[in-house]
């Protein structure tokens, strides 16, 4: 039995991540039972840097112990550690000499967790190490989120996933029942058996029925039909092996993720998930597509058919529902904006299509020259997963003067549909007025070249703030030509101005000082409506959007508009910088994943976090992100010499 | 203000025959030499002890289960702690206590010594360099001794510090402070412990060791050196 004193430290640690991971109280409390329990006055050292590791790590049980990064330059604090927070692990995953200065800060108590016990449970709960990793001081590790698909894997997906829906988090339960034959079947025995079934594979199984290769309809197509093997040939010169297999826990989800990882359509179902057991069902990517009701594909064929704005409101709300879902599922965020962005471009041409029709129903007609509809700011990257306030423009082509006031006078009447529509949908107007309905930002592309030759010439405040939402334009209704014409313009501005100009942008990215870490895990706002909160906008992911648009109009780089992908285009023009350009990219997807995650659960923005609100995991996430941020706006300082303009 | 152990004239340095033999040897340890004053306190084998009796009447009431964790320079050793329980006396069987420290009386969910052998494992426990270390641990202490008698053997030569007196000193009674607040209850509220598992020998005796530290932590901040053990 359990004494009273272990069970008290594993009452703790229960709920200390990682150790929540461990859901095997026995294996816990012998870690429990194990802990020395250290007491630390203020200032004492734990350890320091260079030390050689120590068969032991620390979790912060009250108090705080702060990290410092020393050098020639002195201390710098790289990270306080909380209540409830972990250091000191290097020697567990790396059994490497410590990096860092580790001193209590405050009178603190903290728990040496002795490695021996606990490194045995490292393979059993890989959920343990990948926290760890994360929260090693000094490294940027956002590997936590990595687990399902690949960027790699999501990024070649495209159209054809959309057509395909990804990801229910459905269990697959029982699967069909396999149609199989032995290793001595012949191959047209197995295309009878298939017929007879209507199915497009067979597994071929051994005497105990464990599969040891599949033939599918492409098999037949590519080897029995082209006459590479007789259809008298046994199964085994047609069959693909080894199998590849899976357990019967799995979700719909992660066998749409094996199935795009191997490349491959059908998976086996055995009893272990390995193929040394026997087989209780088959899957094939068809059989996927059957299972997903709300796959993206749909939701978008439905929002391109819909007559009204409430539908379109409907729509929306599964889309989030189904947002939900991804998130849940830690789906890779770059492909949860690609899929949430198609939604949107396509509610927004849904919307922009009514208008036009009440536009002929007005008696006005065809829309009077070519025009684009511009997507501003979060959707304009591409990076708009919550439905927040309504940034747009329209720019139309250039008319002659005699024409001009009809054209922008029936172009205003229709973007005052679309906003309508779109606020129905649930992007509420914006309370600035940034939308096509503002006279001011429905122009033909003369007169926004104008406009942005201003912002760039000018740069005031207010100016900077203009271009810091007009900047990231995308179109989403015509051919790209119009936008085009303005990209161009942006970038063949002069010289001098432009450098001017570039150092305000800059200068703007660091005029929110990141948090370098938390205070008791948490830098809040101390004064206004939020006070006691912490805002993730104007904190953590303005600084990286502002840095990222900036470094692409230094780089004259047009057409990439989202975020990660701009810092992924850096990566790849500055190979010797690309490390941290990588490491911003990955806060940033933290960052978004994280605002979208408690927004839909608050049905809010997500904008200000309630330190309580997120848990330990969550908070390690974005104090991690937060040294990108800080990396970012020292090279921003550095490139565009902003310690000269102050 | 170090604190003493009275020990009978005549036994602090005659080695009895009739003792048990594990007495013997403690005695022969400590009359070996036990810890010099001088002797800093980092080093010093720290042995926090809570007992758990049924009552309060050293002279009546007996030990149910005795503890004891061992502290060595502001760490407890959680794996080397000592527990053992008694069955409860017959005449004891319906006493209030049991409402406090929740010890059914011989419940099967322990594993009970006699109290010779509970004497022999603490007295091991404790060895002769060990300082003993509890809240009033002087009750504690008495009721262990009565038992050692009882078990034909002599009394703890061990050092023993009070936490309760140590708090006095950190943080001296007075006005503001009446000297009920020197109860662990209110130590531990004042040191910011959780009070979790109170009133079982180990959950105590964990209590007192973060109070322990806590206080000679302070103590060590006030006296601007290394602590040694004739400081307490």
């Amino acid at each position: 039995m359990a004494n009273q004193v272990t069970r008290r430290l594993y009452d703790f640690l229960k709920d200390v991540p990682p150790f929540n991971y461990v859901d095997d109280e026995a294996a816990l409390l012998r870690v429990a039972s194990r802990v020395e329990v250290t007491y630390l006055t203020p200032g004492t050292v734990v350890f320091r840097p260079g030390e050689p590791p120590r068969d032991r790590f620390f979790v912060v049980k009250e108090g705080a112990v702060e990290l410092f990064r020393v050098d020639d330059a002195g201390e710098q604090l790289v990270e306080r550690c909380g209540e409830g927070d972990v250091f000191g692990i290097r020697p567990l995953l790396a059994e490497d000499n410590y990096l860092f200065l580790a001193r209590a800060a405050e009178e603190s108590l903290v728990y040496a967790i002795n490695t021996a016990g606990f490194r045995e449970l490292l393979p059993l709960y890989p959920r343990v190490t990948q926290f760890l990793a994360a929260t090693m001081a000094g490294s940027n590790r956002y590997a936590i989120t990595a687990t399902k698909p690949s960027p790699e894997a999501t990024a070649e997906l495209g159209a054809e996933s959309l057509a395909f829906g990804l990801l229910e988090s459905q269990r697959l339960g029982n699967l069909r029942q396999p149609i199989t034959c032995f290793a001595t079947a012949r191959i047209v025995d197995a295309a009878k058996l298939m017929t007879e079934h209507n199915v497009g594979s067979i597994v071929v199984v051994s005497r105990e029925h464990h599969p040891v290769g599949i033939i599918t309809d492409r098999d037949f197509r590519s080897k029995v039909a082209t006459g590479v093997r007789s259809p008298q040939d046994g199964v085994i010169k047609l069959m693909k092996k080894p199998v590849v297999c899976i357990g019967p826990t799995l979700t719909a989800a992660d066998v749409q993720i094996e199935m795009l990882r191997r490349g491959i359509n059908h998976l086996v179902q055995t009893e272990d998930g390995t193929r040394n057991s026997p087989i209780t069902g088959v899957v094939s990517k068809h059989d996927l597509l059957v299972l997903q009701g709300n796959n993206p594909a749909v939701l978008i064929r439905e929002i391109g058919r819909a007559k009204s704005a409430a539908y379109l409101r409907t729509l929306r709300e599964r889309a989030e529902r189904m947002l939900a879902t991804y998130l849940e599922q830690e789906v890779s965020i770059v492909f949860i904006t690609t899929i949430m962005t198609r939604l949107n471009d396509e509610i927004i041409r849904t919307c922009i299509k009514m208008g036009l029709a009440r536009m002929q129903a007005d008696g006005r007609g065809n829309p009077p020259a070519l025009f684009d509809w511009l997507a501003l700011g979060s959707q304009g990257r591409g990076e708009q997963l919550l439905r927040t306030d309504q940034d747009n423009a329209l720019i139309f082509a250039d008319v002659p003067a005699a024409r001009y006031n009809t054209v922008k006078d029936y172009f205003l009447q229709l973007a005052g549909y679309v906003t309508e529509s779109l606020n129905q949908v649930g992007f509420e107007y914006c309370t600035a007025d940034m939308m096509a309905s503002n006279p001011a930002w429905c122009l033909p592309v003369s007169k926004w070249k104008e406009q942005f030759t201003h912002w760039m010439d000018d740069n005031t405040a207010e100016n900077l703030l203009n271009v810091s939402i007009f900047f990231d334009f995308r179109g989403v209704w015509g051919d790209g030509s119009l936008p085009a014409q303005l990209t161009k313009h942006i970038f063949r501005e002069r010289p001098g101005s432009r450098t001017r100009f570039l150092a305000s942008l800059a200068q703007m990215a660091v005029n929110y000082p990141s948090p370098l870490t938390f205070f008791r895990n948490f830098v809040v706002e101390r004064s206004g409506e939020h006070k006691n909160q912490f805002d993730l906008k104007s904190r953590a992911m303005r600084p990286l959007t502002d840095a990222a648009r900036v470094l692409m109009l230094e780089a004259r780089v047009g057409n990439v508009n989202n975020t990660f992908r701009r810092y992924e285009t850096m990566a790849e023009l500055e190979p010797q910088n690309a490390r941290g350009y990588r490491e911003a990219a990955q806060a940033y997807e933290v960052l978004i994943r994280l605002r979208a995650t408690v927004g839909l659960r608050r049905q809010d923005s997500g904008r200000y976090l309630e330190p309580k609100e997120l848990t330990s995991m969550q908070r390690v996430l974005l104090r991690n992100s937060f040294n990108p941020v800080g990396d970012m706006q020292m090279r921003l300082e550095t490139r565009f010499q902003l310690n000269f303009l102050r | 203000m170090a604190w003493w152990n009275k020990l009978l004239p005549g036994e602090s340095t005659r080695i009895d025959p009739d003792w048990p033999v594990w007495y013997q040897q403690y005695t022969a340890a400590c009359l070996a030499g036990t810890l010099p004053g001088s002797h800093p306190l980092s080093t010093a084998r720290i042995c926090v002890v809570d007992a758990e009796t049924t009552g309060l009447d050293v002279k009546k009431d007996r030990l149910l289960s005795l503890a004891g964790l061992p502290v060595t320079d502001r760490t407890i050793f959680v794996r080397q702690q000592f527990e053992a329980y008694l069955p409860t006396p017959p005449d004891q069987l319906d006493h209030r206590a049991v409402a406090i420290h929740g010890i059914i009386p011989n419940s099967g969910r322990y594993v009970y010594d006699s109290e010779a052998e509970l004497l022999r494992r603490f007295v091991k426990f404790i060895g002769a360099d060990g300082i003993i270390v509890g809240h009033h641990i002087g009750f504690d202490v008495e009721i262990i001794n009565r038992a050692l008698i009882r078990a034909g053997a002599g009394p703890l030569r061990n050092r023993v510090i009070d936490t309760g007196q140590l708090a006095q000193r950190v943080q001296p009674a007075g006005y503001w402070t009446p000297p009920e607040t020197f109860g662990l209850d209110s130590l531990a509220r004042r040191y910011n412990i959780p009070l979790s598992d109170r009133h079982t020998a180990l959950g105590d005796a964990y209590i007192t060791a973060v109070l322990w530290l806590k206080l000679t932590g302070r103590l060590g901040d006030r006296v601007g050196r290394a602590l040694l053990v004739e400081d307490l």
